[in-house]
């Protein structure tokens, strides 16, 4: 047998292992492939990372060894989009089982998905989908969300969307979409800043409105991003540093929520690791202003 | 109508219409959207259309990076687009899509004369699973270890297992080198002879994450195909590979290639 080329990944691991760790503060950071390195070299302070849930669900390799490193460094969240939560569907158990052995195996503060479908009739899409602001639409979620939560074992965070479209047979609001789901399951919110104000702009509707209607003690992360101006609309690229009237609907929801751990997402050219680093001071600022 | 549609219907309706221009029901779809407030109807569809398409194209492009290079960025997308339509993803894993890339492409008529093509997908397919492969043979299998303690008499029914991360290509193209030589840090004259002939190969992942392409001789590839079909010690002892059979174990066993083994009565 002829070696014909090797390619070694090496990467050093450190055998600490930190206890679980049941909550998570201040400004974090989404993980993205391209940075392991450099956070293995430098141990950047950053207070907390959140990692994809979907790209770990292989059932071996290097991805998954490199996150349980990173897991060793710091307190950790899963966030996915593979539960299609609010696909007509039902839950995907082969999918929420290796979701269960992700979450035993790495331990996450949080586990998070969002009020969208990705999926149906078992077909996927892998993006996410608006819904209907129905009441059938929000029973069915209410039930995902319930039977996820029973089988992962956890609270489940849920992420309000960014949309383009609406439908007309909604027969609510996207607040009271969203207040109707928190009332009727013990789930939390994951309040996407950019997501909401996407939203509003796109479709006319007041963010800061929208945001008075949370229940405080329901939110638990916040997410911030740069949305791509596209002219006639807003597009959600994760693509950019974060936009300023996000920055100031953020301002808005920590004056009304208070200090909720925030986390930088960036998922298309994603730049050096600095330039995240660079947001989540300035979000670290903003959340130690919060009295 | 779009008052009382259900959602599973409303749900179907969408999807329709990302991946299925012709459908006669997307008017029917078009009446159930309220598009953005500086959108029509069509722009609205399309800010989806658009990302779930290029979504599902970045990932075959992430898979099949050679195929890439080879057939040109333009070309590739124009490719992949009957593929998105007629193998929907049945899985929300989306590193399970792209499986059945190389079947799609022995029968595009575009790259015919790309003879090599289809074989090269299937190795680019090939890296792909065995770098998220798992790390350790599944429960049952024993440790190379407990070889020692089989009795003489049961060694016809041991059946060995290869690393779950192994796979077998073979090809009648010298496609080992048309992937080598479309590498990013390949330096070299970038030359393959296609008349070099056929290639036997396995892919797998070693213990330290590394990833290889080893070459194999038509005896290995037959032991470990037959290991792969199951196939016991007693009859592998009757294939041609048998003549080296202890080299080839020997070789397997301390590359890390034979990971364990399992007793069949
Ligand atoms: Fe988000």
């Amino acid at each position: 047998m002829v070696g014909f080329f090797v390619f070694l990944c090496g990467i050093s691991m450190t055998e600490k292992r930190f206890p679980t760790v049941s909550n998570i503060a201040g400004a974090g950071l989404g993980l993205r492939s391209s940075h392991y390195q450099h956070i293995f070299e430098t141990k950047p302070d950053v207070p907390w990372f959140e990692l994809l849930s979907d790209n770990y669900l292989g059932e071996g390799g290097l991805p998954i060894v490199r996150a349980e490193a990173i897991r060793d460094l710091y307190p950790i969240t899963l966030h996915g989009v593979g539960m299609s939560l609010g696909s007509a569907d039902a839950l995907n158990t082969e999918y929420m089982a290796r979701l269960k052995s992700l979450a035993d195996r790495l331990e996450p503060a949080y586990i998070s998905d969002h009020i969208a479908w990705v999926s149906i009739e078992g077909q996927y899409t892998h993006d996410l989908l608006p819904l209907p602001y129905t009441l059938e639409a929000q029973k069915n979620i209410i039930d995902k969300i319930s039977k996820a939560q029973d089988i992962l074992g956890r609270t489940l965070l849920v992420e309000n969307p960014s949309s383009y479209l609406m439908f007309n047979c909604s027969e609510m609001s996207e607040e009271e979409f969203v207040n109707g789901v928190l009332e009727q399951t013990d789930c939390q919110l994951l309040l996407d800043v950019n997501n909401l104000y996407v939203s509003a702009q796109n479709h006319g509707f007041n963010a800061e409105k929208y945001l008075e209607t949370l229940p405080k003690n329901r939110i638990k992360e916040i997410h911030l991003a740069g949305y791509e101006d596209k002219g006639k609309y807003l597009f959600d690229t994760h693509g950019y540093t974060v936009h300023d009237p996000v920055w100031k609907l953020y301002q808005k929801a920590l004056s009304l929520f208070g200090s909720i751990p925030t986390l930088i997402e960036w998922d298309t050219d994603v730049p050096d690791f600095d330039v995240l680093l660079g947001e989540s001071k300035k979000a670290q600022k903003i959340l130690d202003e919060v009295t | 109508m779009s008052k009382g549609i259900s959602l599973f219907e409303l749900q179907q309706l969408f999807y329709k219409e990302v991946f299925d221009a012709d459908s006669t029901e997307n008017a029917e779809f078009y009446k159930c959207i309220k598009p953005a407030k500086n959108l029509s109807g069509e722009q609205s569809v399309n800010v989806y259309k658009d990302s779930i398409l290029g979504g599902l194209t970045e990932a075959l492009s992430s898979i099949y990076p050679v195929c890439v290079k080879l057939v040109g960025e333009l070309f590739f997308n124009h490719m992949v687009a009957d593929y998105l339509k007629r193998y929907p993803s049945g899985s929300p894993d989306i590193g399970d899509y792209g499986s059945e890339f190389s079947a799609y492409i022995i029968n595009f008529e575009p790259v015919k004369e790309l003879e090599y093509l289809a074989d090269l997908v299937a190795l680019e397919w090939s890296w792909h699973r065995a770098f998220n492969a798992s790390d350790s043979p599944g429960v049952g299998v024993c440790s190379l270890d407990g070889l020692a303690g089989v009795a003489e008499v049961d060694q016809g029914g041991i059946q060995f297992v290869t690393t779950p991360s192994a796979v077998l290509v073979r090809s009648i193209f010298p496609i080992h080198q048309i992937w080598q030589v479309n590498q990013e840090d390949y330096v070299g004259d970038g030359i393959v002879n296609l008349d070099d002939g056929g290639v036997c190969l396995v892919v797998w992942r070693n213990a330290a994450f590394g990833m290889r392409i080893d070459v194999l001789s038509e005896h290995e590839f037959e032991f470990l195909q037959a290991v792969v079909d199951g196939k016991s010690f007693s009859e592998i002892a009757t294939l041609a590979c048998a003549s080296d059979l202890s080299g080839i174990l020997g070789r397997c066993m301390q590359t890390g290639l034979i990971a364990g083994f399992t007793l069949v009565n």
